[in-house]
């Protein structure tokens, strides 16, 4: 019998294990995708907010004030990117400007810290390409940006340094409680005991939750945003995150640096019934480069690189959903977390443990928790000298497989083999950067596929794109001997 | 093999990429009082052409009809005839002009980092395909949507098939040859779909690869949405308006498992990030004079790096002329002090190539490579200074597609400073 399953590797479920796995039980972490970090957590703005949006009072606020602060002490630990960009609320007209004054409030009141509010001369200096008209402008410096997926994979990796255990391709079908623990049944095939379960599973929380509660008190909607990405090269265009005030919609279309120099456009905000699709629309980017140009001008459109889109979780319970189960108090629901989930994700994970799980402060506590990840600098930040030194260690160094973002065959069989490993191409993508630049895995593609499969020991038509059963290629024209 | 020293050398000139183009410039910048190195990521020297194994290469060079692989065997020959250093699996990640020499940063599995100190750069790279994000394809993200020259490169080099049902989008050369080839290999191409209400590709190909095998030309047609679930499994095309956008009521559907865009191509110049190389907005490429000479002294470019050739016979020429002033530089037979006369577009013309003819260096014809904007059956060129016409050129069969040229010499022009035009009448 386990003591706690996790169900999604998300953010927010990574997170979850790693603070558990400062506690002497046994953990493991449930995820139906072949990798962690394909939801949500790979398709959002990356931003972490300083909180002054949510409804004071609210869970949200709470949490992402409370997450926004952790993110320092977690990049350093985890030794994920993080940018200190700050942000800018940028009002447009009178009605814009008293609805900044409001949120300037809202700020202050839900204990953001460093709070301004700018004169459009002051926010021009500060940002050259500010769109011009802007009135007043809400300046934010605690807004950050980070790495998303790659938060949800180091906190993982370091739970699993600290004793957590995982399963991919692992999809929870069926949960049963039974007296005092609940029996998972994973693909219609296997069945787990465990004495807590803990959903974190973003837009299926719902489905999942009805095993266990009758009348739920939350239902997701899920809600889909479109985006642009722009090449690295525009690194600088704009320094800070550019928000319009926020409307009954959401907080609108965004700009955003990312943290390896590119940067967002989005995103879009619309309801749909369906929990997979993440479908383009001609219609929505368009509004994207409409709105966008509200917040800054001279936008390099001709540096659009890329569009994608995710859905957030959002629930009709308006705020993060974070209670025990009323009848089936060991299932903890971690639902409805859409923005700012990846911001409050370490503060959920906290509270989760800390207040729902170990309120009574029984759990023992591991005398022997590493907190810190051990991540190799990549390539292209390295200096020459550690680069020569990378080389010494293993010459496959020496072959650069993505000229674009400058990746050695080195690094890519270091992913593959990685702890949490997905050797697929967007799984590489994902740890290495392989693909995400210019030419978008137009020449590395072809490279990596025959790396993944000589690693592998399969033939290159078995190399998934991303998804089981996606190969990218059909079959072999010749047949050999 | 010690492989723990990054290895410095001195070298007068180096060749970024070994294709046509590198191995083209290499040749003609090569004499016994300098000495030159091509840099080629790739295990085998040939770039592009290796993958290109249709025929229709060398007509203009050779007077006769190669594969790809044949035209650049007979460089590559030639090349190792002339004993002409170079090194294989090499990428060249970055140049830069500290002092007075550029420095080119290089990797490969042996030495490692390679540092090389050089006078003069030739900037033959290739190009890369652009990509669905890049057209901002919409639809679902699904297996199965992949650059023609990817899929060209699987079938050909490495000898797998990317899907069984195919659709194309956009009428480039690639595709077109994509067409025919995954026909021949028991694919079933179920059509080929064409934003413009002309093709982008040579007429020869539209016959030989579409005609000759009863595949569907969609021009004016767009790809507006994609479905699947894991691969892909049908798109939707639609007929477009003269502002490009789809016409409802034009959908056509097609059950398909693969999509091969061939949707342009884009020259490479990212080892020049930290440089500051002018480009231009229409081409990508460098922007240069008639030496082939970009804004930065010492770098010349050539090739599909400069700008999208689609017959290698013209890179070959290119490129050869990019090498002698390379080599002319290298000698310090090139003046340092320019005096651009720049060559502008107007009516019709999309770009040239050169952009100026650098007066100073100026005594030989000048062989000015354009595109024009529109498709039509018959027009005059007319090159200009000022109100004064100083040329004059028929044509017939004017596509975007087919690269035009005309010949410039130092005695037509009528002074040193006004701009030379060229433009395009149609009746
Ligand atoms: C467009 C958009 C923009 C956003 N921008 C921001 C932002 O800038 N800042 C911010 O703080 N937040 C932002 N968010 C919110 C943030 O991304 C999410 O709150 C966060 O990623 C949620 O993480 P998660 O782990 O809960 O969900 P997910 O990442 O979706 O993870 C849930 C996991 O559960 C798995 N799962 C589901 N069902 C099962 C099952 N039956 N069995 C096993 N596994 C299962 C899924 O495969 C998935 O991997 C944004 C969200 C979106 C969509
Ligand atoms: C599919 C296709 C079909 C064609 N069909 C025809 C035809 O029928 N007839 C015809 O005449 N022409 C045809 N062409 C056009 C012609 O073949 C090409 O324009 C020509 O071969 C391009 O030569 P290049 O040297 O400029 O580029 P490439 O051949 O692409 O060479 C560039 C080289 O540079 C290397 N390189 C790039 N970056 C680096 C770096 N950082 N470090 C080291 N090396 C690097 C690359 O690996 C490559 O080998 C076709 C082209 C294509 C793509």
């Amino acid at each position: 019998m386990l003591d706690y399953v996790i169900i999604g590797g998300g953010v927010v479920g990574t997170l979850i294990a790693r603070e558990l796995s400062k506690y002497e039980v046994s953990i493991l972490l449930l995820e139906k995708e072949n990798d962690i970090g394909n939801h949500a957590t790979l398709a959002n703005s990356a931003i972490i907010h300083s909180g002054h949006d949510p409804k004071p009072g609210s869970l949200k606020a709470q949490l992402c004030v409370r997450g926004n602060t952790m993110y320092e002490t977690l990049a350093k630990e985890l030794k994920i990117p993080l940018i200190f960009s700050g942000a800018f609320v940028v009002a447009r007209d009178q009605e814009e400007v008293d609805t900044l004054d409001l949120l300037y409030q809202r700020a202050l009141h839900n204990g953001v810290k460093e709070v301004a509010l700018l004169d459009a001369d002051e926010a021009q200096n500060r940002e050259g390409n500010l769109a011009d008209g802007v009135l007043k402008v809400l300046d934010l410096p605690t807004t950050k940006v980070t790495y998303p997926w790659e938060v949800a994979i180091a906190a993982l990796e370091n739970a699993l340094l600290n004793g957590a255990q995982f399963k991919t391709n692992a999809k929870v079908t069926k949960i049963s409680p039974v007296n005092d623990h609940f029996i998972v049944e994973i693909n219609q095939q296997e069945e787990i005991e465990a004495r807590y379960v803990i959903n974190a599973a973003g837009v299926y929380a719902d489905e999942l939750a009805s095993f266990v509660e009758d009348d739920l008190p939350y239902r997701i909607t899920p809600r889909r945003g479109e985006y642009f990405v722009l090449d690295k090269k525009v690194k600088g265009f704009v320094e800070r995150v550019l928000y319009p005030v926020p409307s009954d919609k959401g907080k609108g279309v965004l700009v955003v640096p990312q943290v390896h120099g590119n940067i967002l456009l989005g995103p879009t905000s619309e309801f749909q019934d369906a929990k997979e699709n993440r479908d383009n629309h001609s219609d929505h980017l368009n509004w994207i480069r409409r709105d966008s140009e509200k917040l800054a001008k001279n936008i390099p459109f001709d540096q659009i690189i890329r569009t994608f889109s995710g859905l957030r979780a959002t629930s009709t319970y308006h705020d993060f959903y974070i209670q025990p189960a009323k009848k089936h108090p060991q299932f903890i629901h971690v639902a409805g977390i859409d923005s700012p989930g990846l911001t409050a994700a370490p503060a959920i994970a906290e509270y989760v443990v800390k207040t729902l799980l170990n309120r009574d402060q029984r759990l023992p506590k591991k005398t022997d928790f590493n907190p810190n990840r051990v991540k190799k600098k990549p390539f292209y930040e390295s200096h020459f000298e550690e680069k020569l030194q990378l080389f010494k260690e293993d010459h496959r160094h020496g072959h650069i497989v993505c000229k674009c973002e400058r990746v050695t065959e080195a690094e890519v069989v270091a992913a593959i083999h990685s702890p949490v490993a997905s050797p697929t191409i967007k799984g590489i993508k994902k740890r290495v950067r392989a693909g995400s630049g210019l030419c978008q895995g137009g020449y590395c593609e072809n490279t990596i596929v025959k790396i993944i499969a000589r690693e592998l020991n399969i033939p290159i038509s078995e190399v998934d794109y991303y998804e089981k059963e996606t190969p990218i290629l059909w079959k072999e024209t010749k047949v050999k001997r | 093999m010690e492989r723990n020293e990054g290895e410095t050398m001195n070298v007068d000139i180096v060749v970024i990429g070994g294709g046509a183009s590198g191995l083209a410039a290499a040749l003609s910048a090569k004499d016994e009082t300098n000495s030159v190195i091509v840099l080629e990521r790739e295990h085998v020297l040939g770039g592009i052409l290796n993958q290109c194994i249709h025929n229709g290469f060398g007509l203009h060079v050779f007077r006769e009809e190669l594969t790809g692989p044949e035209y650049a065997s007979r460089f590559i020959e030639k090349f190792h005839a002339e004993n002409i250093d170079y090194k294989l699996d090499t990428t060249v990640l970055s140049i830069n002009k500290p002092d007075d020499c550029f420095i080119v940063e290089a990797y490969n599995n042996e030495d490692g980092a390679l540092t090389i100190h050089a006078k003069a750069v030739i900037l033959s790279s290739g190009c890369y395909e652009r990509t669905r994000g890049q057209i901002k394809l919409p639809g679902a993200r699904v297996a199965g949507i992949m650059p023609a020259g990817s899929a060209q490169r699987y079938l050909n080099i490495d000898g797998y098939l990317a899907g069984k049902d195919v659709f194309i989008l956009g009428s480039g050369d690639i595709g077109l040859i994509m067409a025919r080839r995954m026909t021949l290999e028991g694919a079933k191409v179920h059509g080929v779909a064409e934003l413009m209400p002309y093709s982008n590709g040579l007429t020869r190909n539209i016959v030989q690869c579409l005609h000759d095998f009863d595949i569907p030309l969609y021009l004016s047609h767009t790809v507006t949405d994609i479905k699947g679930t894991k691969r892909l499994e049908e798109i939707t095309i639609q007929e477009v308006d003269e502002n490009y956008q789809p016409i409802a009521g034009t959908e056509k559907k097609f059950s398909v498992d693969t999509l091969l865009l061939s949707v342009g191509l884009v020259p490479d110049t990212m080892v020049f990030e930290s440089m500051d190389l002018t480009l231009s907005p229409i081409t990508k490429g460098a922007i240069v004079d008639h030496t082939y000479q970009s804004n930065i002294p010492g770098i010349f470019a050539c090739g599909n790096a400069l700008h999208v050739h689609d017959l290698v016979d013209w890179v070959t020429i290119e490129s050869e002329k990019a090498g002698a002033s390379a080599k002319r530089y290298v000698a310090g037979e090139i003046k340092e002090e320019r005096n651009n006369l720049t060559i502008e577009p107007r009516e019709g013309i999309r770009y040239t190539v050169p952009q100026s003819i650098d007066m100073n260096n100026f005594k030989e014809p000048v062989t000015v490579m354009f595109r024009v904007t529109n498709k039509y059956d018959v027009g005059t060129f007319t090159v200009k200074q000022g109100d004064t016409i100083i040329q004059q050129k028929k044509a017939r069969f004017i596509a975007p597609a087919e690269m035009e040229s005309l010949m410039i010499k130092p005695e037509q022009l009528i002074d040193q400073t006004t701009p030379i035009t060229i433009e395009l009448e149609v009746k």
